[in-house]
């Protein structure tokens, strides 16, 4: 049965009298022109595209949160253009959206599942068995009486599932829902999304960025430019490669590798599953016809030179407890011992909680070492009681853990771009957004310097000066806003730049774009850059070193070549492995040792090389160079 | 990573904590009027003895109490010193030059000092006892009449379990930006005050922008989930008088019984 039918569906946000906008936009004012598009009962369909496709509008059109201006939607065979009929639509399909934080109403988790139902005047006693059924069902049940503000972000989410479905829907969309989630929290809706599709034969309507998430769908459709671009299983849609491209997608890491390895002359079938490939890549070596390959598209980075103390962190026994004293007191930091060269692009990884943004902020002094406080007062060692052990911080060459040190001369050497760096900006202009660190760090500069140095700035993150300098920050795409948050911080030269999730809620294409502009300012700008991820495949991608943090300490700190070997470490941390790290292990388990650094571009290099020395059908699993073919 | 205990709710599982809060609410407000109608120390002392009885009850430590005292201290020092000096009196007491202490002053600054003292600890005995979820579901239900009159009770007691709910929300968020901009060199410890609050406008722009997406998006949220007003609501939490309510009930106009007959016969 079709739950869900749009027939020549178009709406646009801006309507005929503010026409004017749409001058400086690239993009038409059409968010859906002509869309036809059904769903069946109990499907599970994967919504694909770039920001500003129309992926959302789809979603806010089905449940009557906007009408269309052309065409029919119908839902459950209800005209849902017919306010009547907005209440019963609502009730039968239910939106999760991207942000945990705001979509929960009341401070105990049972209030804010029973506002759905209290909603549609449900009965005390029935609310009361649909709270115990949603929260089951969402594997919450025991945070019953929680507080969501002192939840993880997957549990929040999660709660937010749980209040719609409350309801009882027999539709659930979820509109980009594991955007701002980190990994963990990700398989945890991920999970839940499956088991009510599955055993709650809920129909789901998945929107979103992630190509594994796409994967579980029964199918896939890909909006571009208000359309629907391309349909089908996921396998078939993602296989599509240079058609992905077209449609600003990114195809997934593993068809990628399947594209570089054919290319090189390895034949591969497409694939998602690194064990199929790892059997198409044995499968493939008998008759190997290698030609010389180009096979690197990877960004690998390079370490520049080493500068002494520029650009250089080093840290030993770092330990911070965030609220002491306090029944809240909670230990962020323990002892944590670390070394960032000069030079390098270093990678921080850990869960969330793991005190990787904790040590992260330490770097510009906003969290200061003990010692450096100004109430601090050295204290008289216990006599028969060891000293303990001194925290030893230096930053570029400055002594954090002395209360002397010029803390904001610090500050304009070491730079931080935190989490979603778009929503602090604040001025009436990009210029003056920009200049605002610069004019801080700078008070006698002259308006021709202060210009010279944003102009600067804004070119390095890829941006026109002069179309941009006069605009509202407000008035740019997501994209162009954390460009210019980003040159808000390099404006002043830091030798140490470090960031948090700089990729965090983009779209694909937009988070390459990103590590592109980072590598570019790496080699241009900043002598040292640390990203802090959750992303393994963007450490691997783009890092010479990384670190491990795991309960405030530093489990590993290695390069990406030694660090995802200790795959089993990781994996029992519940952290993940990039994609090549997953299928060098599937290859290692059918006898095939490939030597790369993890990097997509050498794990291929590599392949084809081991093809090509071991060509004509040799394999590894019995003797080094016998022939069995 | 902060924590924000905000409306001191202090848990626990005592009498108190298990009333209703409606009976909590008209508790408080018998006993404020008792403590306005008592004229001498005899009825204030009947209110605190009544306030004791109920912080017995409560499971709420004493150090918790008084540090709810602690923000109006420096308000009760305040009123101390003006009262003792200027009220007027007729045996003096102390002198020095025009300043003078009398008997009437130092009665009358002690007893309003009492009165304060006994009005705030009462009030935080609520706030230490009820979650402000329950608050705001006992005050929508005590203002309901006025719902006969068109006053939006519904929309007002949501309004606030909302602003609650999204106070830790917007003071995270606050922190985050303030570590953003400080990072960018702005310094919100130095300089006058025109200067420090100048210097908060990089933190309270974002701040309001937030505040308007996210109550955008939350308007979405709510719309989504078949919020259409007060008309067909139902409500999950029912509050139920029980015993523990009619005690309360009856200690109270005890207390504003036996403050009347203190005022009118002594």
């Amino acid at each position: 049965m079709e739950v869900i039918k749009f027939e020549n569906v178009s709406f646009s946000y801006e309507k005929a009298e503010d026409g004017e906008r749409d001058v400086f936009s690239f993009q038409d004012n059409f968010a859906l022109r002509g869309v036809d598009f059904s769903v069946q009962e109990g499907e599970f369909v994967a919504v694909l595209g770039h920001n500003g496709s129309g992926k959302s509008t789809l979603a806010r059109l089905t449940n009557g949160l906007l009408s269309p201006d052309e065409g029919k939607i119908t839902v459950f065979g209800l005209d849902a253009s017919d306010e009547n009929n907005l209440f019963d639509i609502r009730k039968q399909v239910g939106i999760v959206f991207q942000n945990p934080d705001n979509q929960t109403v009341a401070s105990i988790v049972e209030d804010d599942i029973a506002f759905g139902p209290e909603n549609i005047g449900i009965e005390r006693e029935e609310i009361g068995k649909r709270i115990d059924f949603a929260l089951n069902a969402v594997g919450m049940s025991e945070f019953r009486h929680a507080t969501p503000a002192r939840l993880s972000g997957g549990q929040k989410q999660r709660i937010a599932i749980a209040g719609v479905l409350a309801l009882k829907p027999r539709v659930m969309i979820l509109d980009e829902a594991t955007a701002m989630l980190d990994p963990r929290g990700r398989k945890e809706v991920m999970d839940v999304v499956l088991r009510l599709n599955r055993e709650e034969k809920i129909t789901v309507i998945l929107i979103t960025h992630f190509a594994e998430e796409a994967l579980l769908a029964d199918r896939a459709v890909v909006m571009h430019g208000g359309k629907i671009a391309l349909q089908g299983t996921p396998t078939e849609v993602f296989a599509k490669g240079d058609d992905l491209e077209k449609y600003a997608l990114v195809m997934p890491r593993s068809v990628r590798i399947c594209r570089n390895l054919t290319q090189g002359g390895l034949r591969i079938a497409d694939s998602m599953d690194e064990e199929e490939i790892a059997s198409g890549i044995i499968g493939a070596l008998p008759c190997v016809d290698v030609k010389t390959s180009e096979a690197g598209t990877g960004l690998t980075a390079k370490t520049r030179p080493e500068d002494g103390e520029h650009g250089r962190v080093y840290c030993e026994n770092l330990s911070y407890v965030y609220n002491p004293k306090s029944p809240f007191a909670t230990q962020a930091l323990e002892g944590v011992n670390l070394e960032i060269r000069s030079g390098e692009f270093f990678g921080i990884l850990g869960h969330t909680g793991s005190g990787k943004s904790t040590f992260v902020q330490h770097l510009n002094a906003l969290l200061k070492v003990p010692t450096a406080e100004k109430k601090y007062k050295e204290k008289k060692p216990k006599k028969g009681k060891p000293l303990p052990p001194k925290t030893l911080l230096t930053v570029n060459g400055y002594d954090l853990s002395d209360k002397k040190t010029d803390f904001r001369a610090l500050r304009s050497k070491v730079g931080m771009v935190f989490q979603y760096p778009e929503y602090q900006l604040f001025a009436e202009t990009v210029f003056e957004d920009v200049a605002f660190g610069l004019k801080n760090f700078h008070e006698d500069w002259s308006e021709a310097e202060v210009r010279a140095a944003v102009k600067e700035a804004l070119e390095t993150v890829g941006l026109c000066y002069e179309e941009v300098k006069d605009k509202s920050p407000f008035d740019l795409s997501g994209g162009q806003k954390r460009r210019v948050a980003i040159a808000g911080v390099i404006v002043t030269k830091p030798e140490i730049l470090a960031l948090d999730e700089p990729a965090a809620g983009l779209d694909p294409l937009g988070k390459e774009e990103i590590m592109r502009l980072l590598h570019d300012i790496h080699s241009k700008w900043c002598k040292t850059v640390i990203i802090v991820s959750h992303d393994m495949d963007e450490i691997a991608e783009n890092c010479n070193r990384a670190a491990v943090f795991a309960d405030g300490k530093v489990l590993l700190c290695a390069e990406p070549k030694t660090l995802f070997v200790n795959a089993e470490m990781l994996l029992s941390r519940g952290l993940d492995l990039p994609f090549t790290a997953k299928l060098t292990r599937a290859l290692l388990g059918k006898g095939v040792a490939i030597d790369s650094d993890f990097t997509l571009g050498d794990f291929v290099q590599k392949t084809l090389d081991f093809a090509k020395t071991n060509g004509a059908g040799m394999r590894l699993t019995d003797e080094r160079g016998q022939n069995h073919a | 990573m902060r924590e924000v205990s905000f409306g001191q709710y202090y848990p626990a599982n005592s009498f108190v904590h298990k009333c209703d809060p409606r009976a909590k609410i008209l508790f408080l407000i018998v006993y404020i009027v008792a403590i306005f109608l008592g004229k001498d120390f005899y009825a204030l002392g009947a209110c605190a003895a009544v306030f004791l009885l109920a912080a017995l009850f409560s499971g709420v430590s004493f150090r918790a109490l008084l540090r709810s005292v602690k923000a109006i201290l420096f308000l009760l020092l305040f009123m101390t010193v003006l009262n003792l000096f200027f009220y007027e009196g007729t045996t003096v007491l102390w002198q020095w030059g025009i300043i003078r202490i009398t008997k009437e002053a130092l009665y009358y600054t002690l007893f309003l000092a009492l009165r304060l003292f006994l009005l705030v600890l009462g009030s935080s005995l609520l706030t230490l006892t009820t979650t402000p979820v329950s608050l705001a579901d006992g005050l929508e239900s005590l203002l309901s009449p006025l719902k006969l009159i068109r006053f939006p009770v519904h929309e007002l007691a949501l309004i606030m379990s909302i602003a609650l709910r999204f106070i830790p929300i917007l003071t995270d968020e606050t922190g985050r930006i303030m570590n953003a901009q400080k990072a960018r060199g702005a310094d919100f410890e130095t300089g006058g005050l025109i200067k420090r609050v100048k210097a908060l406008v990089p933190t309270l722009i974002p701040l309001l922008i937030s505040a308007f997406r996210r109550a955008d998006e939350l308007g979405d949220a709510m719309d989504a989930r078949c919020y259409s007003g007060s008309k067909v609501r139902t409500k999950y939490k029912k509050l139920t008088f029980t015993w523990r309510d009619l005690i309360a009930m009856f200690v109270g106009t005890a207390l504003l019984v036996g403050v009347i007959l203190v005022r009118i016969y002594l």
